[in-house]
């Protein structure tokens, strides 16, 4: 049994299913066509809230709930969370480049329920391709009469364009991503306000992600019970995930949540590449702790993953083998955080990069038998007791995010990095 | 925004503070309300000034919310009713020690070299919390050492713990983003634009609100310690808002001026004029002893030969062929003595503290609804009509530039570009000296100004109205005056430039006010300070103007210049050097040889803003005291004292013992000031100032809008002189760190007048048949004017006449 | 603020990117939104940000300079130094550097003969350590002028290179460039696309993309 709501047409129309023919040849735009004619605002809006849909940009926020914050004053705006650039995700990459017309007829459905006129895609700037085929769907939506003025003769209309990023992942944080909008630098405002009461432009405005949005029409041409019915109760749906690192077969999967990791480990992804054992793996994206084998039959849902002390995030898995050098990979993880700090916080600046500066010591072979107390303690600056959900010190989750991995490599494999220090050679040795 | 903060002001929430309960004002800050009740929570991005940004992560404390205590940024958070808040507890010392400790590790240690070492807040806080011994072995984060960033700012980047506060004085509050944050993450950096300077007026708040030694001012840097500096609360006297400051001294010398906070003026900040430019204090050209002429240069003779001198040949005259001019930068009671001098001892009317650049007396020391500067921040529309503020009172500019954050309208007039254009919601340009035509369609309400007249019609509005230029007619301001008296709102705030000349007038330094802004024609007024004088001549006097021709036509004989110097500043130059030349005698105090008290016969020095304690008065009427951080410079003196002595000699005794007796027969003697000393200026009022009232002493102001615009003439081109902030005036010239900063003089010209008279950018016109400039094109300016820089070296001896003829010179060949 | 006073300031630009940048203004509520895209175009017109082009896009949007320099430095996109005709992007974070990432990077500056953002002598190539460039699927990953290419492999990135300064072609195309020198994919690309890069700047049809054959 599998159910598929995202990725039907690509799988099934490999060649062309990112073009407007094939989209109207498989049913598309005709929930819009029946929306416009047939349904109020609050219906469709009603649906997504029935579908009980979580945010799919990371935190998981109840997409219906969102909208309901939206403050009622014109103008107001749809922005879309294009920004991927967790490591390890790669899924809303496949959303825009193959089944574009299905994001914008979501983009249409969701601005006619929430009365908003203009939208902006925010897609970062290393994906030209993803734009490219988003901007060519985007005009032959208004070429067909789906985007532009009173669309299907319905009196309701919407203008969308493409702002492409410049290379920061922080602009993913919704804030971060509206001020990079306004033509500013990418750093995260302070909430609240929060984007639906002052957005862009200070103005009211809904920030959704990329596959919350294509999820939409599907929504509104079930209906949201049948959206809620499929999967468990309080991570209903389907969801992509992004596998990656050492399995046989990487790659995005559409899947109903419930299943266990080893499902997904072994079964989807076909197990660790080489006939090598799992080590590790990280369950959603670089900022989410990692998990070892043991957890391997734990249930794939959002609140027994956010029970173990991680989180499913953007639902990129990266798997590691035994091969694996781990504070090579903590290294990596930090590294990247280091460098897409906005540095507006001083604990994310400068701890981030002091975490960086000690892994890379260690790894040199000059690590000291007291930077693993000075690694925790500085991650412990930066989101205090170390508790997940993280506490944090800073306006964003970024700075918490690079302990992550700290956490996870003392956790999990705290000889394996003594055995790195000189000091504690003697002592284990 | 302001409104919510006036009416939060009534309203008290309960917060418990570390197991204390505390009523405290609502719509506040956590930082600002913890700080109240002498809880002070450590910080570095905040500034009680300033947005908060909750940058720096220190103020960081623990609020009980719905999931537990949570860390939250103090400085950020309001506080609410109910609200329970640690600011001591174990995770929150942790979290500011880490803070700390973050900031440290890429901070130079050089506290010993550095002009912040004693009064920073990192350096206190290392000291008090800060981890003894470094655990970071790193090598640290290097920047080249200090970089000028303008011509009185140093940056050292390495020492900036990135708070943010002088990206947002120079975005928010001056309007110059021209220090911003550079990279991101580690790396992110302060900076300027390549070859583009931080030049800004305001670039010196920046260097004080820098809270660790990042910024530093060209003019302090290895000049002093903190804790060898003497500090004296007083006012700025640059122009008549008298933004409060702290003048800091070390071993006889003011080494720095800092502002101070007085919500009701300048909410802590200066323009750099009125920071740097006390530098003229110790200026090698001071005047420092009295000086008689000798032919074409100046002995020096000492102070008894001199107020002999003066006392017997003022004596000589007829009162009446007696004037004197200035008193515009004194204090009120050296004005108060200058007037009673020249009116009980001399015997002579015609006195007057403005050079025909100013308002009509009357006008300007008594207009009502006289509306307070605090009024800007709750009105829905400012109207300014007059000089370009961001040029003449840039502290005003910035109070104009919040009330635009706080959501006022604005409305400029002007005859050219101002400072404030590109905030404004309507900018009318006319043609200069066409302003009574631009008046009349406004009043109508029709036709292009109809939108501006609708928005002048809503809602509450602050008139701040003045002279655009001193070649405009001054009927015209109290024409816009009177149009703006029929405006809702507060009122209104008269425009004039320098320093006291509020005071000076509230202290009858006019032809036709005596103090206490009594006319000369109110008989019961002048009666009852006649019968304190004993000597009063009867009816108004000449005014500046009057007193340069009558010298010159050889009815009047001698003049008392007070620190004026109307060769430079008065509408007609050369009137003004045939007058002081005709004259038989002129004294002049003055702290420096200007254009005007180099024709002097003898020139007292004087001792000025710095050197002087007393009371001033500023554009709202607010009264304030100066203080006197050093003894007068050389031999110079209070002209106060000078007076009296003169007096003395003449036989006469002023009773002008020292500044208390002089402020406490102003107190009693003009109604307005009753109670003002002093000592009830710095105690009573926090040293804020107490504005003196205006009712029972104003004048009925009749104003008769009249048709008096220029009729357009084609080959000639109305004059706009235009002011700006850095000009040639003896403040900006005696201070070096400024002085660099005067603007290059041009005759800017509209695009299609310059294709008329066949000229382009750079070409040369002569204007007026005296002097030649280079040309700007520029499409601000209105066709069939010319703008002209105002008191600047390249246009001496230019008449401020309403139209000049202006042509190409034909380059030689 | 975007008027007629302002465009000539770019007066000197090519007239298609004169043009662009019209149309780039007038579609955004607010004229500072347009400083991004501006970047992108001024980096065509002047092959990486030049001090200029930074001057150039605050009059254009009308803010300080200082104000657009502050935005450029903040994004990694924005090349604020000359860049080479091909830009080598290799990605190292988590899932490229489980998979040999670190060595294709290694490989790559061998190849070129340049470190860590450097450019060849020559102005052809410039190679640069990349965080995260969403193709973990198909790791390790590398981006020629944004043009991805997944499955790469340290001998593979050499022959890229090789080919580069023989072929030197004037625009690079994903689906080319992924024949061939890429392997396993992130996903199946669909149809092939003859539009690509023709410098530093994301082939995005308003300012970078330019077809195959030009
Ligand atoms: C550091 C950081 C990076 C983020 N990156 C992304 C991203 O690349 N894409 C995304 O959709 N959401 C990202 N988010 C989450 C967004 O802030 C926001 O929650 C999301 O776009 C909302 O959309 P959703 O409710 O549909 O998930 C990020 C959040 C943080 C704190
Ligand atoms: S946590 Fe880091 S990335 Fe987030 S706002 Fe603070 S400095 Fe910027
Ligand atoms: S003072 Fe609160 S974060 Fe800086």
């Amino acid at each position: 049994m599998t159910t598929r709501i995202l990725t039907t047409r690509m799988e099934e129309h490999p060649s062309d299913s990112n073009s407007m023919a094939r989209y109207l040849d498989t049913g598309g735009y005709a929930t819009l066509r029946h929306a416009l004619a047939s349904l109020s605002p609050e219906q469709v809006a009603s649906e997504v809230k029935a579908s009980n849909l979580r945010g799919r940009g990371g935190a998981g926020f109840p997409m219906g709930v969102k909208w309901g914050f939206l403050a009622d004053s014109d103008p107001k705006y749809l922005v879309i969370n294009a920004d991927e650039s967790e490591p390890g995700t790669f899924k809303d990459r496949q959303l825009l480049e193959r089944d574009p017309h299905q994001l914008v007829e979501g983009i249409v459905l969701s601005s006619f329920a929430l009365g908003i006129h203009r939208a902006f895609i925010y897609i970062r700037g290393e994906y030209p391709k993803a734009a490219r085929r988003v901007q060519q769907a985007i005009e032959e939506a208004f070429e067909a009469g789906y985007l532009g003025a009173d669309i299907c003769g319905s009196g309701f209309s919407l203008d969308v364009s493409i702002h492409l990023g410049g290379g920061a992942y922080i602009c993913g944080e919704e804030t971060a991503l509206l001020n990079s909008l306004e033509g500013r630098r990418g750093e995260p405002r302070l909430k609240p306000p929060f984007p639906a009461v002052a957005g862009l432009y200070s103005r009211p405005t809904i920030v959704n992600n990329v596959e919350s949005l294509s999820n939409v029409p599907w929504i509104v041409a079930n209906g949201g019970t049948a959206y809620s019915s499929i999967g468990p109760e309080r991570s209903a749906g389907t969801r992509m995930f992004s596998l990656s690192g050492h399995v046989k077969k990487p790659g995005n999967y559409e899947i109903v949540m419930g299943m266990s990791w080893r499902d997904l480990i072994y079964g989807i992804g076909g197990g660790i590449r080489d006939g090598n054992e799992l080590k590790t793996w990280i369950p959603g994206g670089a900022s989410a702790p990692w998990l070892v084998p043991e957890h391997l039959d734990t249930p794939l849902t959002i609140d027994d993953v956010t029970a173990l002390g991680t989180m499913l995030g953007s639902g990129a898995v990266v798997v590691m083998d035994q091969t694996t050098d781990v504070v090579a990979a903590a290294h990596s993880i930090v590294r990247f955080f280091a460098h897409e700090s906005c540095g507006q916080c001083t604990p994310c600046r400068e701890g981030t990069r002091w975490l960086q500066d000690i892994l890379e010591r260690i790894l040199d072979g000059s690590g000291r038998p007291s930077d693993i107390d000075l690694l925790l303690d500085v991650s412990d600056n930066i989101s205090p007791g170390l508790t997940w959900p993280p506490a944090m010190t800073t306006i964003c989750p970024l700075g918490p995010s690079a302990t992550a991995p700290i956490v996870s490599i003392t956790k999990y494999f705290l000889d394996e990095v003594k055995a790195k220090i000189d000091g504690f050679e003697v002592a284990v040795g | 925004m302001a409104d919510a903060t006036r009416t939060a002001a009534e309203n008290l929430v309960t917060i418990t503070i570390n197991g204390i309960d505390h009523s405290v004002r609502a719509g506040q800050r956590l930082i600002t309300a913890a700080e109240g009740i002498g809880d002070y929570i450590p910080r570095f991005c905040h500034h009680d000034k300033l947005e908060p940004v909750g940058k720096c992560r220190m103020c960081l404390v623990e609020v009980e919310g719905p999931r537990g205590k949570q860390l939250v940024p103090s400085c950020t958070m309001i506080v609410n009713e109910g609200m329970v808040v640690d600011t001591e507890s174990v995770v929150v010392k942790k979290a500011q020690e880490g803070v700390l400790e973050f900031l440290l590790i890429n901070h130079p240690l050089d506290c010993s070299v550095c002009d912040k070492g004693g009064e920073c807040p990192l350096q206190d806080q290392t000291y008090a919390h800060g981890p003894g011994e470094s655990r970071f072995i790193e090598t640290k984060r290097t920047f080249k050492k200090p970089i000028p960033i303008s011509d009185v700012v140093l940056l050292d980047r390495e020492r900036c713990v990135l708070c943010d506060r002088c990206v947002r004085v120079a975005d928010d509050i001056a309007g110059d983003p021209l220090i911003t944050f550079n990279e991101r993450g580690n790396s992110t950096q302060i900076l300027t634009f390549p070859n583009e300077p931080f030049s800004s007026y305001f670039s010196g708040n920046t260097v004080q609100v820098c809270p660790v030694g990042a910024l530093t001012s060209v003019d302090y840097r290895f000049r002093a310690r903190p804790w060898d500096l003497e500090k004296v609360s007083s006012v700025s006297l640059r122009d008549t808002m008298h933004s409060s400051v702290e003048i800091h001294t070390t071993r006889g010398k003011v080494v720095r001026v800092y502002g101070a906070d007085n919500d009701h003026v300048n909410d802590g900040w200066l323009s750099d004029k009125d920071r740097f430019s006390f530098a003229t204090l110790h200026s090698e050209d001071r005047v420092t002893t009295p000086l008689v002429r000798n032919g074409d240069s100046f002995d020096k003779i000492s102070w008894p030969e001199a107020i002999e001198m003066v006392a017997s040949r003022l004596g000589a005259f007829l009162g009446q062929e007696v004037g004197s001019i200035g008193g515009a930068n004194s204090t009120n009671e050296e004005a108060y003595t200058l007037g009673k001098f020249m009116r009980s001892v001399v015997g002579t009317p015609h006195i007057d503290a403005q050079v025909g650049d100013g308002l009509k007396p009357h006008l300007a020391a008594a207009v009502t609804p006289r509306a307070l500067i605090q009024d800007l921040e709750s009105v829905s529309t400012v109207f300014v009509w007059g000089p370009d503020l961001k040029e003449t009172l840039p502290v005003m500019y910035l109070r104009v530039r919040k009330a635009v954050r706080n959501g006022a309208k604005l409305v400029v007039i002007h005859p050219a570009s101002t400072g404030l254009d590109s905030i404004a919601t309507h900018v009318v340009r006319y043609r200069a000296g066409s302003g009574q035509d631009t008046l009349r369609k406004l009043a109508s309400g029709e036709g292009e100004l109809a939108g501006v007249a609708e928005t002048l019609a809503s809602g509450s509005v602050v008139t701040l109205f003045g002279r655009a230029s001193i070649a405009e007619d001054p009927g015209l301001a109290e024409s816009v005056a009177a149009y703006a008296r029929g405006l809702d709102g507060p009122g209104l705030i008269p425009l004039l430039g320098r320093g006291n000349t509020f005071g000076a007038l509230d202290m009858g330094l006019a032809p036709n006010l005596l103090p206490g802004r009594v006319s000369t024609s109110d008989e019961k007024g002048s009666s009852s300070i006649e019968d304190a004088w004993g000597l009063m001549p009867v009816g108004a006097g000449r005014d500046s103007m009057g007193m340069l021709a009558a010298l010159r036509s050889g009815d009047m004989k001698a003049l008392v210049l007070v620190g004026s110097d109307p060769v430079r500043d008065c509408p007609d130059p050369g009137l003004a050097v045939e007058a002081l030349e005709a004259a038989d005698f002129v004294v002049a105090f003055d702290a420096f040889l200007t254009d005007s008290s180099r024709l002097a016969d003898l020139v007292l020095p004087a001792a000025v803003w710095g050197e002087v304690d007393g009371t001033v008065t500023n554009l709202e009427g607010r009264v304030q005291a100066v203080k006197r951080a050093l003894p007068p410079r050389g031999q110079a003196q209070s002209i106060m004292g000078a007076l009296s002595d003169i007096a003395f000699a003449m036989g006469a005794d002023l009773k002008a013992f020292d500044v208390a007796t002089v402020t406490k027969e102003i107190s009693t003697l003009a109604p307005a000031y009753e109670g003002v000393t002093p000592d009830y200026l710095t105690f009573e009022t926090d040293g804020t100032g107490v504005v003196v009232p205006m009712d029972g002493v104003a004048q009925p102001l009749g104003y008769i809008p009249t048709d008096m615009s220029v009729p357009i003439v084609t080959d000639r081109f109305t004059l706009h002189l235009a002011a700006s902030l850095y000009d040639d005036g003896v403040t900006t010239r005696n201070a070096p760190s400024i002085s660099g900063l005067v603007p290059k003089a041009v005759a800017r010209l509209n695009p299609k007048d310059a294709s008329l008279l066949a000229v382009s950018q750079d070409s040369v016109v002569t204007i007026a048949d005296v002097l030649e400039l280079p040309v700007a094109v520029d499409s601000t300016v209105v066709q069939g004017s010319v703008v002209v820089p105002f008191n600047h070296a390249a246009t001496k001896g230019l008449s401020a006449t309403a139209a000049v003829a202006v042509a190409a010179v034909r380059s030689e060949i | 603020m975007s008027g007629s006073m302002n465009r000539s300031v770019i007066n000197h630009w090519s007239p298609e990117n004169q043009r662009r940048a019209a149309a780039i203004l007038a579609s955004y509520p607010e004229d500072r939104s347009a400083v991004m895209p501006l970047l992108y175009l001024a980096s065509r017109e002047h092959r990486y940000v030049t001090e200029d082009a930074m001057k150039e896009v605050a009059a254009l949007v009308g803010i300080a300079a200082a104000q657009v320099r502050s935005v450029a430095s903040f994004y990694t996109m924005y090349k604020r130094e000359p860049v080479g005709d091909y830009l080598i992007s290799v990605c190292t974070s988590i899932s490229c550097h489980l998979l040999g990432g670190d060595q294709v990077l290694a490989a790559a500056f061998s190849a070129a003969g340049v470190g860590n953002g450097e450019t060849t002598e020559d102005g052809k190539i410039s190679v640069e350590r990349a965080e995260c460039i969403g193709a973990c699927g198909g790791a390790p990953a590398v981006q020629v002028n944004y043009e991805l290419i997944e499955g790469i492999t340290p001998d593979k990135i050499a022959a890229l290179v090789a080919w580069l300064n023989d072929t030197q072609p004037n625009v690079v195309l994903t689906d080319e460039m992924q024949q061939l020198f890429g392997g396993q994919r992130s996903f199946d690309w669909g149809p092939t696309e003859s539009v690509g890069a023709s410098s530093a700047v994301p082939a995005f049809g308003p300012y970078g993309s330019a077809s195959e054959g030009q």
